[in-house]
């Protein structure tokens, strides 16, 4: 008997590059390890109570693809102890689906901190050294400027129902709004897509919050979520 | 290959059209008697490019340092820019920079004055950025650099950084400047508007923006809308 029918969901959606398409792919797959399932715990949790990614996995139906399964590998790996860098390589979200790629080396916030810790002098090699632990530290729960104002941490953690929700919403907005426009060039549909977000992210919804602020925090509560359970687990 | 180049090499019509400008705006020149000669080209660089004093000293000052690099022909490809700056045509302005003026050694009121194009058409946040932190970092009393640096911001979702970049533009634009005045008023105002919800700043913010360009169409409506039923995203 087949308790679950083996489901392949395919959707369409407007993108203005294949950058962002790529990313949202991403993104979907980031929610998903959010999302609770009959056990009312998620992918994500499983893993923070019980370190174990293969148990996580274990409940993937067999339909998911081999590419889609090392994403979610990948993205369920135990997070640095120090300096969130896999967070560079994570969507984001909504709030940054359409941000093009950047990386360390234009990470001038965590250049200037960095900066800042080798201008300083220390007693010893180990007051140095924990000074450098509390700057990494510092850096993954500091809003950055390029995450639009999420912090590492936030970004790490990946977006819960409520965002994926959201998404959902902004993307349907977004092809109705702009799939018959005209575009000078391809830049000119990024950007007219970013500004279209921007006001989005702004607007309040029927319960008085704004997307960004229902986005920071579901993002913090998941965080918070995540820290409980890994201090029950310790 | 990068995106960029993929881009300009897969466009066919580019070459042709890009001939075309040059032929136009070479006539313009021509029409002008502005033909660059050994015994004239600095001058004909420093009178047709710019009124504003301190843009035609930057000028001025980047001739004398690269002047054994530059010459009759750098002056020309400088009057094609100016041309086509006129003309407003995106398209052109970027494509006539990348051909003829990035092969010169970098000049920080020509990447101030193409940084928006490059920006609004190619999409290029990270490099129109890049170039603008270069021109204001070298061009320090140019409003126009903080301007665009306010609106890259805005579109990674840095409210803050957007405002702060914008405040910098309004302690630089001058009452001559009133387009542009018009434009850092406004989005000064909006951004204002985004991190406080306080209304009243914003209405003061954009009358001041009006006070520049009375026929701010945008400004007006935003004005008529603030006063009555605001919404960001419709």
């Amino acid at each position: 008997m087949i308790d679950r029918a083996l489901r392949y969901k395919t959707e369409t959606r407007w993108f203005p590059n294949r950058a962002s398409a790529d990313r949202w792919v991403l993104m979907k797959i980031e929610f998903s390890l959010n999302q609770p399932n009959q056990n009312k715990r998620s992918m994500s949790e499983t893993v923070w109570a019980t370190g174990d990614i293969r148990l996580a996995l274990a409940e993937l139906p067999p339909i998911v693809p081999l590419n889609v399964r090392r994403q979610i590998e990948r993205l369920l790996q135990p997070w640095p102890q120090g300096r969130y860098t896999p967070a560079y390589h994570r969507s984001g979200g909504i709030l940054n689906l359409f941000t093009p790629q950047w990386g360390e080396a234009q990470d001038e916030v965590w250049h200037k901190m960095l900066a800042e810790w080798h201008a300083q002098t220390f007693p010893d090699d180990q007051a140095r050294r924990a000074a450098r632990a509390e700057l990494e530290q510092r850096w993954n729960n500091t809003p950055h400027p390029f995450f639009a104002g999420l912090t590492p941490a936030q970004v790490m953690v990946g977006g819960g129902e409520q965002e994926a929700k959201l998404a959902d919403e902004f993307l349907n907005h977004l092809e109705e709004f702009f799939d018959e426009t005209a575009f000078d060039s391809e830049g000119d549909m990024l950007i007219k897509t970013l500004m279209f977000l921007r006001s989005w992210q702004l607007q309040p919804l029927s319960n008085g919050q704004t997307p960004q602020q229902i986005i920071l925090a579901e993002r913090t509560e998941l965080l918070n979520r995540r820290a409980r359970i890994l201090a029950e687990r310790a | 290959m990068s995106e960029r180049n993929r881009r300009e090499s897969t466009n066919p019509q580019v070459p042709s059209v890009y001939r075309e400008w040059i032929h136009l705006a070479d006539e313009v020149i021509a029409g002008q008697e502005a033909e660059p000669r050994p015994d004239n080209w600095q001058q004909l660089a420093l009178e047709w490019c710019t009124s504003n004093e301190t843009e035609r000293s930057a000028l001025a000052s980047y001739i004398a340092t690269y002047h054994k690099k530059l010459g009759v022909v750098w002056a020309r490809e400088l009057l094609r820019l100016e041309v086509l700056l006129q003309a407003n045509d995106p398209c052109a302005i970027v494509t006539h920079y990348k051909r003829a003026l990035r092969a010169y050694p970098r000049c920080a009121l020509i990447e101030a004055w193409v940084a928006g194009h490059i920006l609004r058409h190619d999409g290029e946040i990270w490099q129109a950025r890049e170039m603008c932190l270069n021109a204001a970092a070298e061009l320090p009393t140019l409003a126009i650099p903080f301007y665009e640096l306010g609106f890259i911001h805005y579109l990674l979702g840095d409210f803050a950084g957007a405002l702060e970049h914008y405040d910098q533009a309004a302690m630089r634009v001058t009452a001559e400047e009133a387009d542009q005045a018009a434009r850092i008023f406004y989005n000064r105002a909006m951004m204002q508007l985004a991190l406080t919800n306080d209304k009243q700043a914003a209405i003061a913010g954009i009358k001041e923006a009006l006070h520049y360009k009375p026929d701010y169409a945008q400004a007006k409506e935003t004005l008529r809308d603030l006063k009555h039923k605001w919404r960001w995203f419709r």
